[in-house]
């Protein structure tokens, strides 16, 4: 019988499954399967799994649940193994490369910030502080400006743009990289300038989220900064 | 009864779908893989990845940006908050053109400053209106934190 597995934990673990339901339609119970000092949390595979807003959910809370009673490493959603015996077998081959995992995010949260700038604010910074973008500008609305002028305005604004954007986001990365063990950054999505992981010990927690919203009250108005966490440490398994 | 944070961990409870939103492609995209495990096809999966930025360099961009910037009206625009434009000067120092001071220490002054007015007296009156917006934000989550710590010591 196939099962999905969801995370991976060291044996001690209190593993407080209780009241959680596994994903599919059927809500299948979680269980353990033990191989040397790990556990790996699954439960019977569904015939079919989408990513649906249900499923996505339980896979987190199963993970929250293990977060808030010790270390665990949680596994990408959607992975199944054919039989128990292959999950053992995973557990016993890998086990060093997972203790040593494992250890590495002990007493460990993630924090995952994104960071978007309302973009006709930016504009009229650029525009204000930049005296050839503003005297196109004027140009092409007084209309004495020749044909090429959006383009060359839109290119000289464009490459402004990504400068502010990528200093403002190492800026915050850096300003908070004193209060992680390691940081995580990723592209940005939509309107988004940063999108940036942080691993975090229980001693950092207080400063680390001190300085977050301190930075999001100092950029102030027209940001909006937006922490996700005490997350599992996904971005460090 | 379980503590579970409302944000990030709140996604069936409440945290809403910004919050299931933002932390998708941490679920979906990251994480430990086992490489003798099999993952399920998954059908959607993709639309995640449609939505990665663009790069800015498209001329269909550069159109985007001068229409805008044609649009605004620059002498009845609302001034930025001065601490804003000093942010964003200071990081922008860092930046391509390389003048005199970088972004850690500019953004460390800042963050100082902020962390005083957080936790000193000497608030300034918009400095209460700036802590209202972000507050408003991002509702319960140091809160929650508080919980949470507060469960582990109970052990």
């Amino acid at each position: 019988m196939a099962v999905y597995v969801y995370s991976i934990t060291p044996k001690d673990h209190p593993l407080r499954l209780d009241g959680l339901e596994g994903v599919g339609a059927s809500s299948p119970p979680l269980r353990t399967v033990t191989a040397g000092l790990l556990c790996a949390v699954v439960s019977d595979a569904p015939e079919e799994l989408r990513p649906k807003r249900r499923d996505i959910g339980r896979h987190q809370e199963v993970q929250q649940r293990l977060l808030e009673d010790g270390t665990v490493l949680p596994l990408r959603f959607g992975y199944t193994a054919p039989d128990e015996s292959t999950v053992r077998q995973a557990l016993e081959e890998r086990g060093d490369e997972y203790a040593d995992r494992l250890r590495r995010v002990e007493n460990c949260v993630e924090y995952n910030l994104k960071a978007s700038q309302d973009e006709e604010m930016l504009l009229r910074e650029i525009l204000t502080e930049s005296e050839p973008a503003r005297r196109l500008n004027d140009e092409i609305r007084a209309g004495t400006a020749d044909p090429d002028a959006p383009l060359r305005l839109g290119e000289m604004v464009a490459g402004e743009v990504q400068a502010r954007q990528e200093s403002l986001a190492s800026g915050v990365i850096e300003a908070l990289r004193p209060f992680a063990q390691e940081v995580d950054s990723s592209p940005p999505t939509g309107a988004d300038f940063l999108n940036v992981s942080f691993l975090v010990t229980d001693e950092q927690d207080e400063l680390f989220l001190a300085t977050e919203l301190s930075l999001a009250h100092q950029m102030g108005e027209g940001f909006e900064f937006r922490l996700n966490g005490p997350l599992p440490p996904y971005s460090f398994s | 009864m379980s503590v579970v944070p409302q944000s990030g961990g709140g996604l069936a409870r409440g945290g809403g779908s910004a919050n299931l939103y933002d932390v998708l492609e941490l679920i979906l995209d990251r994480g430990l893989v086992i490489d003798i495990f099999i993952r399920v096809s998954l059908v959607g999966i993709e639309i995640l990845k449609i939505d990665i930025r663009i790069v800015v360099a498209s001329v269909d961009t550069y159109l985007r940006f001068a229409e805008a910037c044609n649009r605004l009206d620059l002498e009845s625009g609302r001034k930025a908050p001065s601490q804003l434009t000093d942010l964003v000067g200071d990081t922008m120092e860092s930046g391509a053109r390389g003048k005199s001071k970088g972004a850690l220490s500019g953004a460390g002054e800042a963050i100082t400053d902020t962390i005083r007015s957080v936790t000193g007296k000497d608030d300034e009156p918009e400095e209460e209106e700036k802590k209202e917006t972000a507050e408003r934000r991002r509702p319960a989550r140091r809160s929650s934190r508080r919980e949470k710590s507060a469960s582990r010591e109970e052990e």
